[in-house]
């Protein structure tokens, strides 16, 4: 397992990769502060492969998120 | 927080969110097949109707109904692609627990960075305050339990 990390950190580290991370604190709004990455890769499929640890782990990713809300869901010539 | 509103017992959580991001993003907990707490991230998301689950994360938590990540395509111009439902027995949102919700299951655009969004069936089973200037979302959850008269 890895070393404890803050999430800053993780951030700086893995740039734009998922995580997933064990014995991890949350603050008060459910944001990340820290926590050990068990693993990390940019390849969601890579990280999400990997078997549970039979612990609680946090699916984490360090981009931005692309979402782009409506038009996620409908077609061009629905809108 | 307990609060009574025409005599009905209300049940009142309050999160606070970043109102720097372009979308409401939260930190949600799903208890996985061992019934394992997972926790993972969601958007709320008032334009779909429905809670859409990642089917990545739900095979991952072995929630997914099939053994097997079924080929799914996104279609042109969509980020996301609904393709079935699945049965979560236990989640935490916003401050809520909701038991065997139903939700679509969806593959998803890697970029999305996300697990879940979280759509207007939510809405439906809560009042949902959500206060952009505090960055704040409130639920209340009613409870048919009446406040005794005196």
């Amino acid at each position: 397992m890895g070393k404890k990390m803050m999430w800053e950190e993780m951030k700086k580290t893995f740039p734009n990769e998922w995580l997933r991370i064990a014995n991890y604190e949350l603050d008060a709004s459910g944001e990340m502060k820290s926590g050990e990455v068990l693993y990390h890769s940019s390849s969601k499929e890579e990280v999400y492969s990997q078997p549970l640890t039979g612990k609680s782990e946090a699916f984490w990713y360090t981009g931005e998120s692309t979402f782009s809300g409506l038009r996620s869901h409908a077609t061009n010539d629905c809108i | 927080m307990k609060a009574h509103f025409r005599g009905l017992e209300v049940m009142q959580q309050t999160t606070a969110f970043d109102t720097s991001k372009h979308h409401i993003n939260m930190t949600a907990i799903v208890l996985d097949g061992k019934r394992v707490p997972q926790v993972f991230r969601a958007i709320l998301d008032t334009g779909a109707p429905r809670s859409e689950f990642s089917d990545r994360f739900l095979k991952t938590i072995n929630l997914l109904p099939t053994d097997q990540l079924p080929d799914v395509k996104i279609p042109k111009g969509l980020q996301t692609k609904k393709y079935g439902t699945a049965m979560l027995p236990h989640i935490e949102c916003l401050g809520q627990t909701l038991k065997n919700v139903s939700g679509v299951i969806s593959r998803f655009d890697e970029s999305w960075g996300v697990d879940a969004l979280i759509g207007l069936d939510f809405f439906r089973m809560f009042r949902v305050t959500v206060d952009y200037r505090q960055g704040l979302i409130i639920t209340e959850s009613f409870n048919s339990k009446r406040k005794a008269q005196n």
